[in-house]
């Protein structure tokens, strides 16, 4: 009980940032993320311990709950319109593949197999799962996806936001597309990608919330097939033609020795 | 997303009654954000966040208890397609009060969670290499462009007005 009072003092302290930072779209958002992180990171705050992180975590699933069915709602409202999209919707899950191509990147910096587990994928819970099903827990591919992850939570969310900002200005694609688009498979990257979507065009809100839910739950259901029999074998064959040509062995000595 | 249902599981976080608690902390703080954020009515929203609560409420209930193994997302993400569903009974008033509470409340309040979460991989974060964050940035990054162009190009193609 005491935990949760806590907890909402915390989010209360939060809260202040959203009435001063209009202008500044991203600004609430990544406010309250580092926010967050910060006090939890300063240990001189004594009140929120691991132990209360780790209740913060389990009362996550609830309140994605909330923003699922916050999203599922514009969703149905739009049933009509997603109907319409549903080319678009289906084939832009095609679009996560393009993960693959960091492949090479990989390669260069020095990585062996974890490449494969690092850019098969956005590399999220059911990615991890699907990773470690099929080369086992202590394979060098479960490092690179488990590394993947971890970065990810940390970053993932700061990250997507700043790339979906940029991404805003610089890229003249239809709305629908960038609504799309935000739908990665993460729930909180999800969450951080609407922000900036919603607030460039204004006007929109219910389609971008109702395409950017949709598309987000393809990607968890769906996307775990792609992964599974398309996403998986490219990369493995590219891995096979990439690996004898710019793989580097002294580095992975080197990452060993780490 | 199943990292978050594991951790609930060996997490202090149970039973129905504890669910609601956390789920009404939540409302109030989002609705609390809601109308200093976007001045929309307390009394609409906190029933608007009320609905939310309750479709969650139901869908992770299902998830426990029914013998299917299927994630709460889908169940609450089919309930909320359902419930909205242009035509039944249950829509006009679900939207009326849903649309009170904008999404961007929830996902501030929900991100800052996130944060706190966050902290609890910062020590994995720091042991990991500076190679390591380059690609996960470039995974990120391309997994959104791509999908942003991929669905861009097919509007294009089938004609979708912008």
């Amino acid at each position: 009980m005491l935990i949760l009072v806590v907890i909402a003092e915390l989010i209360g302290t939060i809260k202040i940032p959203i009435t001063h930072d209009v202008a500044i779209t991203i600004m609430p958002l990544i406010y309250t993320i580092i926010l967050g992180l910060a006090f939890y990171l300063a240990k001189p705050i004594k009140w929120i311990k691991r132990k209360q992180a780790r209740i913060a975590e389990g009362a996550m699933m609830l309140f994605i709950g909330v923003l699922i069915a916050k999203l599922a709602v514009s969703s149905g409202q739009s049933i009509t319109l997603i109907f319409e999209m549903g080319p678009a919707l289906i084939l832009q899950e095609i679009g996560h593949l393009a993960t693959i191509l960091v492949l090479p990147i990989a390669l260069l910096l020095g990585f062996k197999r974890e490449s494969i587990g690092m850019t098969n994928s956005i590399g999220r819970e059911p990615n991890v799962a699907v990773v470690v099903d099929k080369f086992g827990f202590n394979s060098p591919e479960s490092r690179g996806v488990f590394a993947i992850f971890i970065i990810g939570t940390v970053i993932g969310t700061i990250f997507i936001s700043f790339v979906v900002t940029l991404s805003l200005s610089f890229l003249p694609l239809h709305p629908y597309a960038f609504a799309m688009a935000s739908g990665v498979g993460s729930a909180s990257m999800n969450a951080a990608a609407i922000g900036p979507t919603l607030a460039a065009f204004p006007g929109m809100e219910t389609q971008i919330e109702a395409f950017a839910g949709f598309s987000n739950l393809l990607s968890f259901c769906v996307g775990i097939y792609i992964v599974i029999f398309l996403a998986m074998p490219l990369t493995e064959k590219l891995y096979d033609i990439l690996e004898p040509k710019i793989g580097k062995d002294s580095i992975t000595q080197k990452k060993e020795d780490d | 997303m199943a990292e978050i249902i594991d951790g609930s599981e060996n997490v202090s976080v149970q039973g129905i009654l504890n669910w609601i608690l956390l789920l009404a902390i939540f409302s109030i703080i989002t609705v609390i954000g809601n109308s200093i954020g976007f001045s929309h009515p307390i009394g609409d929203s906190l029933i608007g966040m009320a609905i939310l609560s309750l479709i969650t409420l139901a869908g992770v209930w299902m998830e426990r208890y029914l013998p299917f193994n299927i994630s709460s997302i889908i169940y609450i993400s089919v309930m909320g397609i359902v419930l909205a569903f242009p035509g039944m009974p249950t829509s006009d008033i679900l939207l009326y009060y849903v649309s009170k509470v904008e999404l961007l409340s929830i996902v501030t309040v929900f991100l800052a969670y996130v944060g706190i979460g966050m902290g609890k991989s910062w020590n994995e974060f720091k042991a990991l290499g500076g190679k390591a964050v380059i690609i996960t940035v470039i995974v990120i990054a391309s997994t959104y462009l791509g999908s942003a162009i991929v669905a861009h190009c097919v509007l294009v193609m089938t004609g979708v007005p912008a």
